[in-house]
């Protein structure tokens, strides 16, 4: 048993795409990418080599190893584990017949990781790859974390840029979603969510939160995923809140949006639900809330106008100004997961009992779902807590099922009573 | 000769504001120059383009059915269409909805149809201007009715184009007269002090004022007592409870009760915080801030509900103004 379980494919190996189709997220990237190496097939495009950069986890790799298989090209691939100084790319480029006229149709050189060229190990590779692209007759890719490095500038004035972003966690659900199907696995949908927010964009850690939980289980429930939400990159986040609560200085404070691999969102929900934590004088905690909430509408203005010019006042009221609050000296505590995305995992059955009321209500008083929420609904409840009878007659003229009779009266006995009342 | 009112007959037990809703345009309260007007246009069997502001409660939706009614008598179900535009606010809703309705040919006499759109002022930027295309392009079949509570939020152009109604709070007599009118349909019995009470807790809004009517006539005989233990009944525990906690400076349990009312009750932020500053004003609540202290509260209060328009997090804005709160209490309990 032990041996064979050895012998299993990892899921990230297992389901790592074969098709296109099967790329998670990064729709129009992906397209951009197609439209250019179908290009070649007319000629030789204006921008000879494309520049794939992103995150780690987006699927960069995959994606070419994908093109090249779905296209029927042969891939000539160089990664960081490779010396890449300048006669190892002229090697390769030769092996790839760059400059031919006729023979070399049918391949792609493939350049992985060029921001984790050495400067003294791959000497001069840098440049030389810039004189391939510049002759080259082929297809020629390149991906980078981030390539905004000075030292990249000229290649990126060589490149077509095309950027890949994290995946929606909606689309890293999908994904999950398709892999219990394969395996036979019951996932409850709240929990794959977890598990997809959990993980940020980054596909393989995704997957790999799945399978570990999936091991030896054929259900998943929230109650399972509960734990790793504590466990994974909460490490990171433990580390970026200490440096944040423990900054004297503004630029400290700031350092973290550099060092942390939570992206700007999730920052913010860590810090919001720590916070009180924390601090716990009333002077303090008010004074970090307050740059919180300066935060929180820099963002709100940004992404209404779209003036991203907002952004960094919003970072430092993130940071800075939270840091700034403290008076006294940091001491340690234990930061919590944000309780919130928890939260509304677990209670979704509910929100989704409580939007179909309203929407009932709603379509008969000629109100909106959310006047329906705040302005009958609490009515109702009073009646059907008091009258039984009238509630009754309520609810046939609502519609209303004996679940949703249940929700709003908070009683078992009380709603079969109602239910009793109308069946007279 | 409307179907209305076989429906009357039929359902005993529905909520009281449908029941009582006024069909005709001169059932409606308090907004006569409103009412002549719209008169004037089923008269002339032509209507423009039409803009309802007013708070909300005033009468606004029931006048656009009773102008339907009117316009269309037996036939208003064929051509009438009525949207809510918090429910739909988006541009896709426009574009398919709206503009297959308004593009097909109104049936009867009457040569348009005619597109309720309820809490327009909700709808984004983008809908709003596809709208105002298809108000030009369709003038000739589709006559528009939007109804909003702030009108500065439907954009210019689309203002332009409507003739503008404006409605006025009701008048107390008038509330009172109607609710006693209801009372008496239904065999409640109402005491002075409770007309008064629910005319007092109702802010003007008719639809408030009806529901409390009923929920207290639920429980018995209303009275201002009835009244008061509805409306107690009726908003959330957790509001007082939180602003309690807060105050007292137990900060995380005043959290956990702010993540209670948004989530297990589904409120949003501006619910919230409106309801917060009725429990902070409210001379009968159990918090006995001091005068004072209740004008920096409201103060309070309205900047977090600017910051949560202007914002994106509810949570943390509303976090913020615990927090606040939590300083203020210090101060208050430390002397």
């Amino acid at each position: 048993m032990s041996a064979r379980a050895s012998l299993r494919l990892p899921w990230v190996e297992k389901y790592r795409p074969r098709r296109l189709a099967d790329m998670v997220g990064n729709a129009s990237a992906i397209r951009e990418i197609v439209a250019w190496l179908k290009s070649w097939e007319k000629g030789i495009p204006e921008k000879r080599a494309l520049l794939i950069y992103g995150p780690p986890g987006v699927g960069k790799t995959t994606l070419v190893h994908v093109l090249a298989r779905e296209f029927g090209y042969e891939l000539i691939e160089m990664n960081a584990s490779d010396l890449r100084r300048a006669e190892d790319i002229r090697r390769i480029a030769r092996a790839a017949d760059i400059g031919s006229l006729f023979g070399s149709r049918g391949r792609i050189i493939f350049f992985d990781e060029v921001d984790g060229m050495s400067g003294t190990e791959d000497r001069g590779g840098l440049a030389e790859i810039m004189e391939v692209i510049k002759e080259t007759r082929i297809p020629i890719i390149l991906a980078a974390n981030d390539p905004w490095d000075p030292r990249f500038r000229p290649l990126r004035d060589l490149c077509k840029m095309v950027r890949m972003d994290r995946p929606r966690p909606s689309d890293i659900v999908k994904l999950l979603r398709r892999i219990c199907l394969a395996e036979g696995i019951k996932a409850d949908p709240a929990a794959l969510r977890v598990i997809a927010e959990n993980a940020e964009g980054d596909i393989r850690s995704a997957i790999n939160d799945l399978e570990a939980i999936a091991e030896g289980r054929k259900v998943i429930t929230v109650d399972d995923v509960r734990h790793l939400a504590k466990r994974n990159r909460q490490h990171d986040a433990f580390a970026t809140l200490k440096m944040l609560f423990s900054a004297r200085r503004c630029d400290q404070a700031k350092a973290i949006l550099s060092q942390s691999l939570l992206d700007y969102d999730m920052l913010l929900q860590w810090i919001h639900e720590n916070l009180p934590y924390q601090y716990k004088d009333p002077e303090e905690l008010a004074k970090a809330y307050e740059a919180l909430s300066k935060a929180d509408m820099y963002f709100g203005r940004i992404v209404k106008t779209q003036n991203w010019g907002l952004l960094s006042y919003a970072l430092e009221m993130m940071t800075a100004g939270v840091a700034m609050a403290r008076k006294r000296p940091y001491r340690f505590v234990k930061y919590q997961f944000p309780q919130r995305i928890l939260l509304m995992a677990k209670t979704k059955e509910v929100r989704r009992l409580r939007e179909e009321i309203c929407r009932r209500i709603a379509s008969k008083c000629h109100v909106s779902r959310k006047c329906a929420n705040a302005e009958v609904l609490p009515f109702l409840r009073v009646i059907f807590e008091g009258n039984p009878k009238m509630a009754a007659g309520i609810a046939k003229w609502l519609d209303l099922s004996e679940d949703m009779i249940r929700f709003i009266v908070g009683d078992r006995r009380k709603a079969k009573e109602i239910v009793k009342y109308m069946r007279k | 000769m409307y179907s209305w009112k076989a429906q009357v007959i039929v359902m005993s037990e529905i909520l009281w504001t449908e029941k009582y809703r006024p069909r005709k345009l001169d059932e409606i309260i308090d907004q006569e120059e409103v009412v002549a007007r719209l008169k004037q246009f089923v008269r002339e069997r032509n209507i423009p383009h039409l803009l309802f502001a007013g708070p909300p409660g005033t009468g606004k939706t029931t006048a656009a059915l009773c102008l339907a009614y009117e316009l269309y008598g037996d036939r208003w179900r064929d051509n009438v269409l009525e949207l809510n535009a918090s429910d739909e606010r988006g541009i896709q809703t426009i574009r398919a909805r709206v503009k297959e309705y308004a593009r097909t040919v109104a049936l009867g006499e009457v040569p348009f149809k005619l597109i309720i759109l309820d809490e327009a002022d909700n709808m984004t930027s983008d809908a709003q201007q596809a709208l105002r295309r298809i108000m030009e392009l369709y003038t000739a079949t589709a006559r528009f009715c939007l109804i909003a509570n702030y009108p500065s939020k439907i954009i210019e152009p689309i203002q332009s184009r409507c003739a503008f109604f404006r409605f006025q709070p009701l008048k107390k007599e008038h509330v009172i007269e109607r609710l006693r009118y209801i009372a008496q349909q239904e065999g409640v019995e109402v005491t002075e002090d409770g007309l008064e009470a629910i005319w007092e807790v109702s802010e003007g809004d008719m639809r408030r004022a009806i529901n409390t009517l009923q929920a207290a006539a639920a429980l018995g005989r209303v009275d201002a007592d009835a009244v008061y233990r509805v409306v107690g009944r009726a908003k959330p525990k957790e509001v007082a409870e939180m602003l309690a906690l807060a105050l007292k400076g137990n900060f995380l349990e005043a959290r956990r009760k702010l993540r209670e009312l948004m989530i297990n009750y589904g409120l949003s932020g501006v619910d919230i915080i409106k309801q917060v500053h009725r429990e902070i004003m409210s001379p009968r609540s159990a918090l006995k801030i001091p005068e004072d202290v209740k004008v920096e509260l409201a103060d309070l209060a309205g900047e977090i509900e600017f910051r949560m328009v202007e914002g994106a997090d509810d949570e943390i804005q509303l976090s913020a103004f615990l927090a606040k709160l939590a300083l203020i209490g210090r101060r208050l309990y430390k002397g």
